[in-house]
């Protein structure tokens, strides 16, 4: 591999020699061993030597790493590290690109999701999505709610598919502004409201789990407070996995971060180690800001 | 970098600073951009140009089709001549109509007693009129008996001389109407007996050899029932195809075989659809010839390309975070396509289909393999009826010899003219009222 090289930066030396003198374990910044536990008390999904190829690009090298219940885990990285491609892996919303392979284990409560009878309907209501842009369905507010007990048929009648679209919105921090207007497009919405419409629309399905892909980047920084906010409160009822570019934002939403880089997951341990006091080096220089 | 040294160095040794290059640049660059606008709207003008020549040329010509020259006759409902059998309806069907009009003739002209001045006299009456009086004798036989005031068509010729087609001042030898028959126009128009009355017969008739009982209907059915199946055959297969295409098929060499093949189609010179119309479903498949029912297979063939590769594109312009919303939801492939994305690409299908259909109503060299360029009086009612379509029928009578239908080609130019706008218009309704409903 061509990261492998004899010569060690001067900087990198002054550091080695400043955790020798604080008595803490010697990382070299080479390695790409995963730093942390990355096992969980109360796992949920449970990732083994996971690869990821796009074609012939491997995206995402011999990843393992378990994910608690009911925990907030944020992933963090450079662009192009493989955050968003291991967060698409665990509702196999990679199966849409025809290039992409996926070895290894994933398994959600004990259940192998990429074994040959998982079906990825039952996988998807179960594991949510919200993605990077707000991305309403070109219908009614309560159309885009309603949509996926429709499919999924969670209402037996109207009333009982109003309560879910009410409660949905209402755990959504949106119902309040939107309840006389349910009948006018969702994508009238502002981006904000629009997202937290999408959040609802994940909910209401009663998912396990909730995936989101830097749900805040297309937003201003009102509407991403509320978006927090709003995963203070998700968090109660889910395991919430969240990608984000902002490392205040994983700071301040989660309890676990999982630190990515050129498709390794390089350290993972709770947010308040990795922000103070990160192990590896390339940790150390993401966030402090020294690249990403 | 660049080191700031260097670019300052640069300045002094120029003496000019960037504002001043760039104003001197500035004339000639407004310059191009004018000339670009000057261009593009030279364009469009000779656009309009020519469509505002072509519509005055063919509404010019074509006006004076919606009416025609008639005469007014007192005409005698004679029981005897029409019925001397007593045998009923069907005797009535066979009597000789035109003997009426031939007395009433006589009646109104007297003095005409030679056999050539009466041939002449007759003929001023479309030989057709007599098929208008059976029908009214049919749907009311209480006319049995009576005398009444009836216009009928006058004859082509007369129609065109009242229309102003024809030199009164021509020599009588080049003329198709003679001298009497001009003395017996200006004493019918004297008594208010000759008008020109809206040509209701154009909207009526079929086709007939005669242009004063020419009309459009047939033609206008058989474009219609053509362009229905047209469209009930295209439309869905098309969109089937499209999804099946863009959404399901693997991709593969034979995936890519059939597309570039479709491709091909869309450009295949539209008479080789008629000849394998000819050769697969009237010679091998045995359907009947001349029919809608062919010609909307093989119009069908022709628009197909069409339809699939707008739908495709359409399909395609359907932006991916629908698809991702909808599948992150746990929606199956079939239905993320049937709630999400086939509803948003449709106003770009309908577009396209459109833009088939458009085609195929004005199609005509197809057709004319299969047979739909026969003389057809009868208007057709069921898909299986011999039937021509607009186009034809204005190939047909742009062929025909009579001055008459010089003008009645440009009408149905105008009346084909006048569905083309009126279908896109439509299709431009509905494209935005089911925009609006997303």
């Amino acid at each position: 591999m061509s990261y492998i090289r004899e010569s060690v930066p001067s900087h990198s030396m002054k550091r080695q020699t400043l955790s020798n003198v604080l008595g803490m374990k010697k990382i070299d910044r080479e390695s790409r061993e995963t730093v942390g536990a990355i096992t969980s008390s109360d796992t949920r999904i449970s990732c083994r030597n996971v690869n990821v190829f796009y074609g012939e690009k491997q995206a995402i090298n011999d990843l393992s790493l378990d994910i608690g219940n009911n925990e907030v885990i944020s992933f963090i990285g450079p662009s192009g590290c493989g955050k968003s491609t291991f967060l698409r892996t665990l509702n196999r919303m990679n199966d849409t690109i025809p290039s992409c392979k996926v070895e290894g284990e994933i398994k959600i409560d004990d259940k192998d999701i990429y074994h040959r009878d998982m079906d990825v309907v039952p996988l998807r209501a179960q594991v949510g999505m919200v993605f990077q842009k707000p991305n309403p369905f070109p219908k009614s507010i309560y159309d885009n709610v309603a949509y996926g007990p429709r499919i999924h048929g969670l209402a037996v009648n109207k009333t009982e598919l109003d309560e879910i679209v009410q409660n949905s919105l209402i755990k959504a921090g949106l119902w309040e502004e939107v309840k006389d207007r349910l009948d006018e497009p969702g994508t009238g919405l502002s981006g904000g409201q629009q997202q937290r419409l999408c959040i609802a629309r994940t909910i209401a399905v009663n998912p396990e789990v909730i995936l989101m892909d830097e749900p805040c980047s297309a937003l201003d920084p009102i509407a991403t407070a509320k978006i927090e906010q709003l995963i203070a409160e998700l968090k109660e009822r889910f395991t919430i996995v969240i990608v984000t570019h902002s490392m205040q934002q994983a700071a301040r939403v989660s309890q676990r971060t999982a630190y990515f880089h050129m498709g390794h997951l390089i350290e993972v341990g709770d947010t308040n180690q990795i922000f103070t006091n990160p192990v590896h080096p390339l940790t150390e220089d993401y966030i402090t800001g020294r690249f990403g | 970098m660049n080191n700031p040294a260097t670019s300052a160095d640069l300045r002094a040794d120029n003496k000019a600073s960037t504002f001043d290059i760039v104003q001197k640049s500035l004339a000639k660059r407004r310059s191009a951009e004018r000339r670009f606008k000057a261009y593009g709207l030279t364009g469009i003008m000779l656009g309009l140009m020519f469509l505002l020549v072509l519509f005055t040329s063919i509404i010019g010509k074509g006006y004076t089709a919606f009416v025609q020259t008639q005469v007014k006759l007192d005409i005698y409902f004679d029981a005897e001549w029409l019925d001397p059998e007593h045998g009923g309806d069907d005797s009535l069907a066979k009597a000789d109509y035109n003997g009426l009009i031939k007395k009433s003739l006589s009646t109104a002209f007297p003095e005409v007693t030679e056999r050539r001045d009466k041939r002449d006299l007759y003929a001023m009456v479309s030989s057709g009129a007599g098929f208008l009086l059976r029908e009214m004798v049919v749907t009311d036989k209480s006319l049995l008996g009576k005398t009444v005031p009836v216009w009928l068509p006058a004859d082509d010729d007369i129609d065109m001389l009242m229309k102003g087609h024809i030199d009164r001042e021509q020599d009588q030898a080049n003329r198709r109407v003679n001298d009497k028959q001009l003395a017996w126009i200006d004493r019918l128009s004297q008594e208010a007996r000759i008008e020109k009355h809206f040509n209701a017969l154009f909207f009526t008739a079929g086709d007939s050899r005669e242009p004063e009982m020419a009309g459009i209907r047939g033609a206008l059915m058989g474009s219609l029932l053509t362009l229905i199946g047209t469209f009930l055959l295209s439309f869905p297969i098309g969109v089937a195809t499209a999804v099946y295409l863009e959404e399901f098929a693997p991709i593969n060499k034979f995936t890519d075989f059939i597309e570039v093949n479709i491709n091909n189609l869309a450009a295949v010179p539209s008479i080789v659809f008629g000849l394998l119309g000819l050769a697969m479903f009237i010679n091998f498949f045995g359907l009947p010839r001349s029919t809608p029912i062919i010609g909307c297979l093989v119009l069908t063939l022709m628009t197909l390309p069409t339809i699939i590769i707008a739908g495709r594109a359409s399909l395609k312009s359907v932006p991916p975070s629908i698809r991702e919303a909808a599948l992150g939801m746990g929606a199956s492939k079939l239905q993320t396509i049937t709630h999400h994305v086939l509803p948003l690409a449709m106003p770009g299908m309908m577009t396209g289909s459109i833009i088939g259909m458009a085609r195929a109503l004005g199609e005509t060299a197809p057709l004319l393999m299969i047979g739909m360029v026969a003389f057809i009086v009868d208007v057709p009612t069921s898909f299986t009826q011999p039937s021509t379509v607009l186009p034809v029928q204005i190939y047909l009578w742009a062929d025909s010899p009579e001055r008459a239908f010089v003008e009645r080609t440009s009408a149905a130019i105008m009346v084909l003219l006048f569905f083309l706008i009126s279908m896109n218009g439509l299709a431009v309704y509905l494209r935005r009222r089911y925009e609006r409903r997303w």
